[in-house]
């Protein structure tokens, strides 16, 4: 055991400290900035973000030639760590980031590494993900929307729907039946997709309209293709080779280090102690019981990061075990959430007040999405049981 | 980074494992249950154990022993809950670091080399009878202290009295009486001790807070060994056991519980890894560790057992199973060195009020 970082990769942490410090405003990390801005932060976020790649501030663990930094995978934890502990603002690029990069740099070709890394990193191309559709969710191998040969293209029509970020992005990776005679993960591909023309008006043949979520927000919403062409080299992987693409890409989620969580989520727990103290209850002996627990779950998550991080460093295939960390960190999060209900009791209803709870009601309200995207807790306990710990079908 | 352990403590966890299959397996277990009349503390075992040298692991070089961490020792700790291994162990271990943190040079070298030689077991006497208090007075101790493990066969006792402060007790000496009760978990023997004007012989330092941090952990370790022996070994019966024309196992019910707490084991074994290398290496963060460790491992080593009885059926709830040597182990150790209860209020002094 040897829980601290070597040397390289703490004057990593100096630098990024010393950037933050010099380009990340004071007023923009407290509390309800970002609410406070509205649509307009988006478009603020974006541009730092960009100053931050430029900086060499992203990509940490991806080569220099496309735009990333040539880190290590402890690099990219403390840069994590950093983001989270300096409140910098969210990425407004997350799938792209989380997903598609690093689908792209295991099996894109040259020319899509050079073409997509650089401007995802610098926000030039905000990205998509469609894969869920009406009739396709946890059972995603059914979906249906078509992508027909024509030539030298392919032409799309159907439907996606749940997309996050749908309406600030450029582009979709998605993935697309382009045959009904294979089996039906056979017939599946992945294709890069413009959703717009460089004005930002839809692409031809490109319909998205927003789904508003039960926090009253408009993250995700519905894509509707109608005879949208798209180049026969948009493929990423194979034609019909769109399900493994899928299965490496979603691995890339749930294989990530959980630290960004923990560090966020034990910051949740901090406000939702000094709310406790704040309303006079925090020598309330169940409530007492009841932080103590999410401490518990969040330390275990700690600790497992730790662990995933160890093995990432020494090129481990973190498999279906990786699932783990998912279920680690989604339910603790919303049993944090209930915390929080439990310690404002009825004022957790209503923010200002006096008591201005409106993060914590977001989060609360936001950790009820995490045990179903990315794969639902179901599947999750699934995958562990059978391929993790082997119980038959 | 690396949060593992290293080469050497692999290696000395499959040792000991294969040892403990080979020389003490569950039939072994089974028959301590059955031995209505015996001491609960397997003679053979415990040369083998001191032969192994696995009773020097904390102490010091100076002293013989060698000189390794509480990680280590909590290698071993895991390894006896995987094989519900019986006998003083842990006591011995654990009241040798009260000697070892607390002693006087001459306690020190007196005893820590025949602990390392397997030569003396020894154990920790802690839980004061309620509404009453142990006292010491003029080199005399007085008072009875009650679930004292094995202290029928040690050869000393540590007993906690006025406040903490520490004692060597003859158990075989004037003035003491230890009558060993009838155990649930047969894996030990809770003794109760009486104390009447018995010599006592003071160390010099107050370890007792730190010796009590350990000996959790080293017990959390112990829950997490049984833990996950309990899943494993629920896992294996209900890929075969086959209801309504297919394996038990493939019910999502069971799939999902065994899912969830084949995390949550994980977990238990990450935190109790991770308290050892706090206490080893003075992390900041080494007593909200502890009790992490502590409370996550008693939680669930009984909900993993319950459920190793319930997905196993009747036969789960039968003496001759192996189920219940797990559940009752886990139950038993559940509340010794603090209940999952208790280490959260000690986290939420830590977090709540910044203790
Ligand atoms: C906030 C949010 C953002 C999202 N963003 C995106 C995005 O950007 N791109 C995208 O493609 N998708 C996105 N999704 C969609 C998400 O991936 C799906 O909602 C998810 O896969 C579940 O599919 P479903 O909604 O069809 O539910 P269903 O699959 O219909 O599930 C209904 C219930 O049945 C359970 N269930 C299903 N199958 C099983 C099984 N085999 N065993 C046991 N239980 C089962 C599920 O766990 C769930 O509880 C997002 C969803 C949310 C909530």
């Amino acid at each position: 055991m040897d829980l601290s970082f070597n040397e390289a990769d703490e004057q990593f942490r100096a630098e990024f400290r010393e950037w933050l410090a010099a380009n990340l405003p004071m007023e923009w990390r407290e509390r309800g900035f970002w609410r406070r801005q509205g649509e307009a932060g988006f478009e603020m976020r974006r541009q730092w973000e960009a100053d931050k790649a430029k900086a060499g501030f992203a990509g940490i663990q991806w080569p220099k030639e496309y735009g990333g930094r040539g880190g290590t995978p402890a690099q990219r934890a403390i840069y994590d760590e950093e983001m989270v502990r300096h409140r910098a603002p969210l990425t407004v690029n997350s799938l792209g980031l989380t997903f598609l990069a690093p689908t792209v740099m295991v099996i894109g070709t040259d020319e899509q590494k050079r073409d997509i890394i650089k401007p995802l990193l610098h926000n030039e191309v905000i990205w998509c993900q469609g894969f869920s559709e009406p009739n396709a969710g946890s059972d995603l191998a059914s979906l249906q929307c078509r992508a027909e040969l024509d030539g030298d293209e392919y032409v799309i029509n159907g439907q996606k729907i749940w997309t996050s970020n749908a309406m600030h992005a450029s582009k979709m990776f998605g993935l697309f039946r382009t045959s009904t005679e294979d089996k039906k993960h056979r017939g599946i591909t992945m294709l890069l997709v413009d959703l717009r023309n460089p004005d930002g008006s839809f692409a031809p043949g490109v319909d998205i309209r927003p789904l508003k979520q039960m926090s009253g927000a408009s993250d995700f919403g519905e894509v509707f293709f109608t005879d949208v062409r798209v180049p026969r080299s948009n493929i990423i992987g194979k034609e019909g080779g769109g399900w493994d693409v899928a299965m490496l890409l979603l691995s890339f989620e749930r294989g990530a280090s959980a630290l960004p969580q923990y560090a966020a989520f034990r910051r949740e727990v901090d406000d939702i102690v000094e709310l406790a103290k704040t309303v006079g209850r925090d020598s309330d002996a169940l409530l007492r019981q009841k932080i103590a627990s999410s401490v518990v779950e969040l330390e275990c998550l700690r600790y497992h990061s730790l662990s995933v991080l160890t093995q990432v460093e020494q090129g481990k295939e973190l498999g279906a075990s990786s699932s783990m960390t998912k279920l680690q960190w989604s339910e603790t999060h919303q049993d944090i959430g209930e915390l929080f209900t439990d310690v404002a009791g009825l004022a957790h209803q209503v923010s200002g007040d006096g008591l201005d709870v409106t993060d914590l009601q977001q989060s609360f309200l936001w950790s009820r999405s995490e045990t179903i995207w990315g794969g639902s807790s179901q599947i999750q306990r699934n995958i562990v049981s059978e391929l993790v710990l082997g119980l038959p079908r | 980074m690396y949060f593992a352990l290293t080469d050497e403590q692999r290696a000395l966890q499959a040792t000991v494992r294969e040892f403990l299959a080979d020389r003490f397996p569950l039939s072994a277990v089974r028959a301590l249950y059955d031995d209505e009349d015996g001491d609960g503390d397997p003679a053979e075992l415990w040369k083998a154990i001191g032969a192994q040298g696995w009773l020097a692991v904390l102490v010091p070089e100076e002293h013989d022993g060698l000189g390794l961490g509480l990680l280590d020792a909590a290698v071993l700790a895991r390894c006896w809950g995987e094989g519900v291994v019986p006998g003083p162990f842990l006591p011995t271990l654990v009241a040798a670091e009260a000697i070892r943190l607390g002693g006087t040079p001459e306690q020190k070298a007196e005893w820590l080399p025949k602990v390392a030689g397997g030569e003396v077991k020894l154990t920790l006497a802690t839980e004061v009878r309620r509404a009453s208090r142990t006292s010491f007075d003029d080199g005399k101790l007085t008072g009875t202290i009650q679930h004292v493990e094995y202290a029928h066969v040690a050869d000393r006792l540590v007993v906690a009295a006025d406040g903490g402060r520490l004692f060597l007790v003859d158990p075989k000496g004037p003035g003491v009486t230890v009558t060993p009760t009838e155990t649930l978990d047969r894996t030990t023997r809770l003794c109760d001790v009486q104390l009447a004007s018995a010599p006592g012989e003071p160390l010099a330092d107050p370890a007792l807070p730190e010796v009590l941090d350990r000996a959790a952990v080293l017990y959390a370790n112990d829950l997490a060994g049984v833990a996950r022996a309990a899943v494993n070994r629920t896992v294996d019966y209900d890929k075969t056991r086959e209801q309504f024309g297919k394996p038990v196992g493939t019910f999502q019910v069971i799939k999902h519980t065994l899912a969830d707490l084949h995390v949550a084991t994980t977990m238990a074994e990450h935190a109790g890894w991770y308290a050892a290398h706090a206490l080893d290496a003075g992390l900041p963060d080494a007593r909200l560790a502890v009790s992490v460790a502590k409370s996550k491992a008693s939680d669930v080593a009984r909900e993993a057992t319950a459920a190793m009885i319930q997905f196993h059926g009747g036969i789960g709830y039968t003496w001759e199973h192996d189920a219940h040597l797990f559940f009752k182990r886990a139950k038993r150790e559940e509340y010794q060195y603090g209940d999952a209860a208790t280490h959260r209020e000690r986290i939420a002094r830590l977090v709540v009020d910044g203790d």
